[in-house]
């Protein structure tokens, strides 16, 4: 699900950019350091605005100034029974891995509808009832997502097609 | 599921009641029964004093798992002395395909322990299974079915499978831009060897090497190899590369992903970065698998393992990828594999020249003792060291980058041309010069025949395997058939039995002991001294063909390998009359061509004084023959019309008669020089400590003193060493050229037989002769020479005698 979170980061600039462009260049860090970035709980998707930058605080000691900057961000954060659409990265006899924008997400044997078979011997290899549904590498999925465990800098799911409604598009 | 009682329990116990009964639902953590225990324990009893009492405890036990209770296996008052199970739980779900840490089939989180846990929920699931990811693991019983799976499909198609290395394999990789350049250049003496180079640019590929080119060379042959072995074999890469580098390689050689699909392993996915492991790919069983690969350690020497002989199209590159791997080390002793000959000496062009041929193979004979092998492996998990590894890695491809090996070869090279042209120049036409102009030496050579030969191979393997499954499948059915008065035979020959499914590793050990069994071999100046001869890689590479490798010549020894001549083990094998004394090469053509090989090309040239008996007739000219032949073998017959100019050993016992004494000295200076590494590298390593053999190095320096004492025009050869050499084997080598013209192609050749017919025509050319030798400073009069031989002799023995003693 995708919120739009307020968040804080805290932003150590070198004297060196010290000058005129400093706002511009905290700017820039603040979306290359955070877009993209998966917390472990959720990815953080765009970077809207800055809601204060906040006033320069010079470290002493070391002359370098420290933002404590507040930002809005567009979030993701996958929940187990959320519906999402991805796109099969590769298909295995034990199932199929897909990935959803940033997550990745398995979909194993068991949670395939009992009629799209595991079909080794075309090229490439794929899951298909034998009409219309195939699914191989490249197709794009629609799953729930059964279970999301938060690792250090990635986050896994598991996730089903062995519903009504999912499955390939 | 059966749930067990854990160790730790306060056994005896006694179980007091059941709280739940068959059909109950419990969840985890959830009281199952009570139980009493007894103990003793330290009570105070009123008046300060500590009183040791027994007690019986009450307590519950608790679920480590979820499900329906189906049946339990104690009951009320019951005494339980040890672990045992006590009752059988049906789950919902027995977690056996887990992601990243969640069973991929309900969910749930594997990594949650609490006090109660016994072992986590991961420990169900241990096996990786999936080429290209880790985070996906699968029960044992998940693994065998999905492997059962395979190979019925695998047995119905008639199909094995065939886990296939890349580097130095099937192809052979550099990083050295110096490809790129010559690639570009028409004019370049490599463009024709280099025209089906590929090259491709590795972006994301760690800090320092950017956007690295890769230049990737098909070994002759790759793309019909494929194709025919991918009807026998289902193909799967397993290369020590990257991923991203694995990657690009495969759509390089199977464009289309037919042959492989997805797959890949790479060391990203290994699970080691030192030992490829075929469990990884096969976890259950590896009784239709093999494996082709460059080197044996990293497989441990399994069965199911081909080695094939390592691609070496770049000179000198090696493998990119190995940096993690336990080193490689020369075979033979330092100086002698050839790979890197005097550089002086016009002979180092065609000894480089032919790196492809004879002379890689000994090089790239990966000789790792056992015990160091696992030294370096039990390495892999330590984290420091796997860094300095990879900053290794990181760095030795800088290094290619930047200086450029294959570049400093090929100048060496064309130094090497020039100073030949100009020597020739100086003396000769100019059409000679011309000729050898157009015939710019290149370094890279394109002729390597290895995968033709693996394909025969491996269809003898698929051919072997298939033949004893149908024969055990026929068999299998008559006896069913008998038994069952014929039932639908049809059907049931469409089923694949597994149970039949004969070991590939069996049926290979049976084709590969075919070709050498019975073979007692003796390693004699192969590997250096301390090798556990038993487990060197030659050693494990050998046996697995059915050799026996023994330590000791006696009366069952049939062949003496050697390394170098002279040894003390060459002279105790002269005296068995039914040994064979072969070079390393007919071991190795052997193992690489799956055949028992003639030995007569490989005879290592006897030295005569090394005999039982006197002078053994034309040993010389034997020498001679079966050396220049053994290396010609590998070379490709480059030297053929020379071999057939020296008579055949037995042919000229009548004209050692007419040996003098000069000429005698002339043929033991010859066998000098074809030990001529060998006794550079040792005289080498002994002078720097003169203490350590003083009697033979003073003697040989008052040699020394005394010649150039006594003999002004060998002082003078000496003093001008450097200005006349060149023009000396210019000459040599122009003298050849006249003799037969099949040798212009290669110098040294053409140096060393000039040699030896300025030994044998008159001796007015023997000082010439021996400007070869002042290369090596040891300028001598005929009469000393006798005397120095035998200095050197006495040498080996001494070295040798040391070597066994250190054992």
């Amino acid at each position: 699900m995708f919120f739009l979170k307020e968040e804080i980061k805290v932003i150590t600039l070198h004297p060196s950019y010290f000058g005129p462009n400093m706002r511009e260049y905290l700017i820039n860090r603040l979306n290359e350091e955070e877009e993209g970035r998966c917390t472990g709980d959720h990815f953080v998707i765009c970077v809207m605005d800055m809601v204060d930058i906040g006033e320069g605080r010079v470290l002493p000691g070391l002359g370098q100034a420290e933002y404590t900057i507040k930002y809005r961000a567009i979030i993701w954060k996958p929940f187990r029974g959320e519906t999402v659409d991805a796109i099969v990265t590769s298909v295995k006899p034990t199932g199929i891995f897909t990935l959803a924008g940033p997550l990745s997400v398995f979909i194993a044997r068991k949670n395939i509808p009992s009629d799209i078979k595991w079909e080794p011997n075309t090229v490439p290899p794929q899951y298909t009832d034998h009409a219309d549904q195939v699914i191989e590498k490249g197709t794009s999925l629609r799953l729930k997502i059964l279970g999301v465990k938060p690792d250090v800098a990635a986050i896994n799911a598991i996730g089903t097609i062995k519903e009504d409604y999912l499955g390939p598009l | 599921m059966l749930l067990r009682l854990p160790p730790s329990l306060h056994y005896p116990i006694t179980v007091t009641s059941l709280l739940k009964q068959p059909g109950d639902a419990v969840e985890r953590d959830e009281a199952l029964f009570w139980y009493v225990y007894q103990t003793t324990v330290t009570e105070g009893d009123g008046l300060g004093n500590k009183v040791e009492v027994k007690r019986r405890f009450p307590t519950k036990f608790e679920s480590t798992v979820d499900g329906e209770i189906v049946q339990w296996k104690v009951a009320k008052g019951d005494v339980i002395d040890e672990p045992v199970d006590v009752l059988e739980i049906d789950e919902p779900c027995a977690h056996e395909v887990q992601f990243g840490g969640l069973c991929a089939e309900c969910g749930k989180d594997m990594t949650e322990s609490s006090y109660n846990t016994e072992e986590t929920d991961v420990t169900r699931a241990p096996i990786t299974m999936a080429h290209d990811n880790t985070t996906l693991t699968v029960s044992k019983r998940e693994a065998a079915r999905v492997e059962e799976d395979a190979k019925r499909r695998l047995l119905s198609n008639r199909k094995l499978s065939l886990v296939v290395d890349l580097d130095q394999t099937i192809i052979h990789a550099t990083v050295d831009p110096t490809v790129g350049e010559w690639m570009q250049d028409k004019e370049n003496p490599n463009y024709q060897a280099l025209s089906d180079v590929r090259a491709f640019q590795l972006v994301d590929d760690g800090p320092g090497m950017r956007g690295c080119w890769y230049y990737v060379k098909l070994r002759p042959g790759l793309e019909s190899f494929l194709e025919n072995v991918s009807e026998m074999f289902e193909l799967h890469i397993y290369t020590m590369g990257t991923r991203a580098y694995a990657q690009h390689i495969a759509s390089i050689i199977d464009p289309d992903r037919k042959l492989f699909g997805d797959r890949i392993l790479s060391r990203d996915e290994s699970g080691s970065l030192t030992a490829k492991n075929l469990t990884r790919l096969f976890p259950v069983d590896t009784k239709m698998v093999v494996i082709i690969d460059d080197r044996g350690d990293v497989w441990r020497w399994c069965t199911n393992l081909i080695k094939v002989s390592p691609y070496d199209f770049f000179v000198g590159i090696g493998d990119i990828n190995s940096s993690f791997l336990p080193k490689k080390q020369e075979l033979g002793p330092p100086g002698k594999s050839g790979d890197k000959p005097a550089p002086k000496q016009p002979k180092g062009a065609l000894e480089e020249h032919h790196v492809n041929g004879a002379t890689a193979k000994k090089g790239d004979q990966t000789e790792v003792s056992a015990l160091e092998q696992l030294v370096t492996m039990g390495g892999g998990d330590n984290p420091r060291l796997l860094q300095e590894q990879s900053d290794a890695q990181e760095e030795s491809i800088m290094h290619q980058v930047e200086d450029r090996p294959l570049l400093q070869k090929q100048r060496e090279l064309d130094a090497e041309d020039d100073a030949a042209e100009s020597g020739s120049d100086s003396s000769s036409s100019v059409d000679d010069s011309q000729d050898l102009n157009k015939h710019r030496h290149h370094l890279l050579e394109d002729n390597d025949r290895e995968l033709f030969d693996l394909e025969v191979r491996l269809e003898q393997v698929h051919r072997n395997f298939f033949d004893e499954y149908d024969r055990q499948k026929s068999r299998g059915l008559g006896g069913r058939v008998a038994a069952l008065r014929g039932e639908k035979a049809p059907s049931k020959e469409k089923d694949v039995d597994l149970k039949l499914v004969p070991h590939v590793e069996h049926i290979m050990t049976h084709i590969k002991h075919r070709i050498l069994g019975g073979v007692v071999l003796v390693f004699s100046g192969v590997l250096p001294l301390g090798t556990d001869t038993q487990n060197a890689d030659i050693s494990l590479w050998a046996k697995t063909f059915g050799v026996t490798i023994s330590h000791k010549i006696n009366m069952r020894t049939t062949h003496l390998v050697a390394g170098r001549n002279r040894t003390a083990k060459v002279r105790e094998a002269t005296r068995y009359p039914n040994l064979q004394i072969v070079t390393t090469q007919w071991l190795l053509d052997c193992l690489t061509q799956w055949k028992r090989l003639p030995e007569g090309p490989y005879l290592l040239p006897v030295h005569p004084e090394d005999r039982g008996e006197p002078i053994s007739p034309g040993s010389k000219e034997l020498a001679e023959s079966s050396w220049l032949s053994s290396s010609d073998e590998a070379t490709g017959g480059s030297l053929a019309d020379e071999e057939d100019l020296s008579p055949p050993p037995g042919m000229d016992e009548t004209s050692l008669v007419f040996y003098d004494e000069d000429q005698q000295a002339a043929v033991h200076e010859e066998l000098k020089e074809f030990l001529g590494s060998d006794d550079e590298s040792e005289s080498d390593t002994d002078t720097p400590p003169p203490d350590k053999l003083p009697s033979p190095t003073k003697k040989r320096k008052r040699d020394e003193d005394e010649s150039s004492d006594g003999d002004d025009e060998e002082t003078e050869s000496t003093g001008d060493e450097d200005d006349s050499l060149g023009s000396r084997l210019s000459q040599r080598i122009k003298r050849s050229y006249e003799r037969s013209t099949g040798l212009k192609e290669v110098a040294s050749a053409g140096v060393e037989s000039s040699t030896k017919q300025a030994a044998n025509d008159d001796t007015a050319d023997a000082p010439a002769a021996q400007s070869q030798e002042a290369s090596f400073q040891e300028p001598a009069e005929d009469d000393d020479e006798l005397e120095r031989e035998m200095m050197a002799a006495f040498e080996d023995d001494e070295e040798e005698e040391v070597a066994n003693e250190n054992g």
